[in-house]
């Protein structure tokens, strides 16, 4: 019994092992990448560990955003640190209006009786059955004639359509698990409906609405199809639209591109991270509840 | 099923309150999915190019009839086929063995699921970047390892032929599509209760057995809820197509995906590409049905 216990362990760290390397070693070896030469990346054999670290294409970056064209850095180094602002400024809008439209919409859905209230659930979660692509065509046909494209508002517009329906069902559910006579207490004492969503649900739903937050704004920083398409001058690009335009361009170093692609995926990684709980939490709940 | 016994006042309909709290959210919703779902109808029925403005007529299902006579529709759906099967069998497989591993109690096993989510966190269009570098012909890291470890004697560029090209993306797609589909099949695996094993142990049943009479039968649900949600999203796969191979080499990855956004974007036929993108909508939401229907009561119990 006993060797049989040391050849599970033996098979389970054998296993981990090779699931650690394949899920953190590609990363890995993107940071390592991007803290080296030029030269030395492109050597044979590769060189695994960045020495000495180097930091410019880093410097570059800010360089580029600070002196424009004065710091002969290429362009698309040049407007990086600009499109990661408006990554931010779309996923964190997009959070915090899905978040809050998102709780008045599940409320009635989780705690309400009405007719229909199952065809308007399903509603909300068919929508999102519908291929962006074929929705693609005629937003950015519309967006053109009413002079809303290359504007980030309308990618947060756009963004919450997709990530509302997401939202709404996960904190709906989370919505049933509060306990019913919390809110009974709470009308008893004269609450209207308003005030025992907003002084009794929302506090308690704050793990439900922190990993709704999170889900929406990891969802909407990749965002990669309208910001490419709404994306008209380099005002409105987004850090994915130039991650993708570094990369099909022959023209610019490889630390350079791998660089861009190294630091537009920190705010994410450092979420997944810091929030794991709640990420876990959410995508279970969104998909498993009913 | 709702307390109605605390009223203590006279207020509105439940239907009443469920319009005003949710409108927003609709109102949204509607705004720019509904309305741009029947604009698309409406493109896809009419003959609609902005290379010759002006010329824009109604013509019934003439751009639906067009494409399912046109080998640039049926090439297509048969490479996204290709590449869905690919990429839901193979994170199907992985998922399910990684969940396999962490539902065993060891330590580490937390860091291990924390760890997940780093592939997962990563945009999709981040990811192709990363592989583009990876499969690099002269320098990347797949060809330095298979080089030293002697398993090829020259680099190759796996994105110049097939079935290199579709071998690998399906791997890279696979790469951050494998820890949701991991951690749904581990909490699936969760509510599987222990003593079920323990007797069945005392029964003396295998590992092989275990796993064919307990907990496959009891993780089918949850299997099927894999299946259809990465079918759906792997038909309708763009982005990693857009940086890793734009289509080729020679329309090798060219899925209806890519071929939408040519259609559309570069050859600006709005009318053609809105009713290929109909197309591709109707595969995929027929397929979501029939997946639902058969695995949904192949999983009920007798």
């Amino acid at each position: 019994m006993r060797q049989h216990a040391r050849l599970r362990l033996i098979v389970i760290y054998v296993s981990a092992a090779v699931l650690m390397i394949g899920t953190v070693g590609p990363f890995l070896w993107l940071v390592s990448s991007s803290f080296q030469y030029e030269r030395q990346l492109l050597s044979r054999p590769p060189q695994w560990l960045p020495n000495p670290i180097v930091l410019d294409s880093y410097r570059e970056i800010f360089e580029g955003a600070l002196l424009g064209e004065d710091s002969g850095v290429p362009y698309q180094s040049r407007i990086f640190l600009r499109s990661f602002a408006n990554s931010f400024f779309v996923a964190g809008s997009v959070a915090a209006v899905a978040v809050i439209a998102g709780a008045y919409a599940a409320y009635p859905l989780a705690r309400l009786d009405f007719r229909g209230r199952s065809t308007l659930l399903f509603g909300i979660l068919a929508s999102r059955l519908i291929p962006g692509l074929s929705l693609a065509i005629p937003i950015v046909l519309v967006a053109r004639q009413i002079g809303m494209s290359d504007r980030i508002v309308t990618l947060v517009f756009i963004n919450l359509s997709f990530i509302l329906p997401y939202v709404i069902w996960l904190l709906q559910s989370y919505f049933k698990t509060i306990p019913m006579e919390l809110e009974d207490a709470g009308r008893i004492d004269g609450c209207s409906r308003l005030q025992v969503v907003n002084r009794i649900i929302l506090p308690l739903a704050l793990p439900g609405l922190t990993s709704a937050a999170i889900l929406a704004f990891m969802l909407s920083w990749g965002e990669f199809l309208f910001a490419l398409l709404l994306a008209e001058t380099p005002a409105s690009y987004t850090s994915t639209v130039i991650v993708s335009l570094f990369a099909t361009d022959v023209d610019v170093n490889y630390v350079s591109i791998i660089t861009a692609g190294v630091i537009s995926v920190i705010p994410p990684i450092c979420f997944a991270l810091v929030f794991q709980r709640f990420i876990i939490s959410g995508l279970l709940s969104g998909s498993l509840k009913g | 099923m709702q307390a109605n016994a605390a009223r203590p006042r006279k207020e509105m309909s439940q239907g009443l309150l469920a319009v005003f709290f949710s409108a927003p959210a609709v109102l949204i919703i509607a705004a720019s999915i509904l309305v741009p779902f029947c604009i698309a109808v409406y493109l896809s029925l009419h003959r609609w190019n902005l290379k010759r403005p002006g010329r824009e007529k109604f013509i019934g299902l003439e751009n639906y009839i067009d494409w399912l006579g046109d080998s640039d529709f049926w090439e297509p759906l048969q490479t996204t086929f290709t590449f869905a099967i690919g990429s839901v069998a193979v994170i199907l497989v992985v998922s399910l063995l990684i969940a396999l591993l962490l539902n065993e109690k060891f330590p580490g096993r937390g860091v291990l699921r924390a760890l997940l989510l780093i592939p997962w966190a990563i945009p999709s269009v981040v990811n192709a970047l990363l592989w583009k570098w990876l499969l690099n012909p002269q320098y990347g890291l797949v060809n330095a390892v298979a080089y030293e470890l002697g398993i090829i004697t020259e680099y190759q560029n796996v994105l110049g032929s097939m079935p290199s090209v579709m071998i690998w993306l399906v791997i890279a797609y696979s790469w951050i599509h494998i820890p949701l589909a991991t951690l749904l099949l581990l909490s699936g695996l969760q509510t599987i209760p222990g003593d079920i094993y323990e007797s069945a142990i005392v029964d003396g049943a295998g590992l092989w057995q275990r796993f064919a009479y307990i907990t496959f039968p009891l993780l089918r649900p949850m299997l099927s809820i894999v299946i259809i949600f990465e079918m759906i999203f792997a038909l309708k796969v763009f982005d990693i197509i857009f940086v890793l191979t734009a289509g080729g080499p020679a329309d090798a990855t060219n899925v209806l995906g890519w071929q939408i956004y040519t259609e559309t974007f570069r050859k600006l036929d709005f009318g053609a590409g809105s009713s290929i993108a109909m197309l591709l909508g109707a595969i995929t939401l027929a397929l979501a049905i029939i997946f639902y229907v058969f695995l949904d009561r192949g999983a009920r119990p007798e």
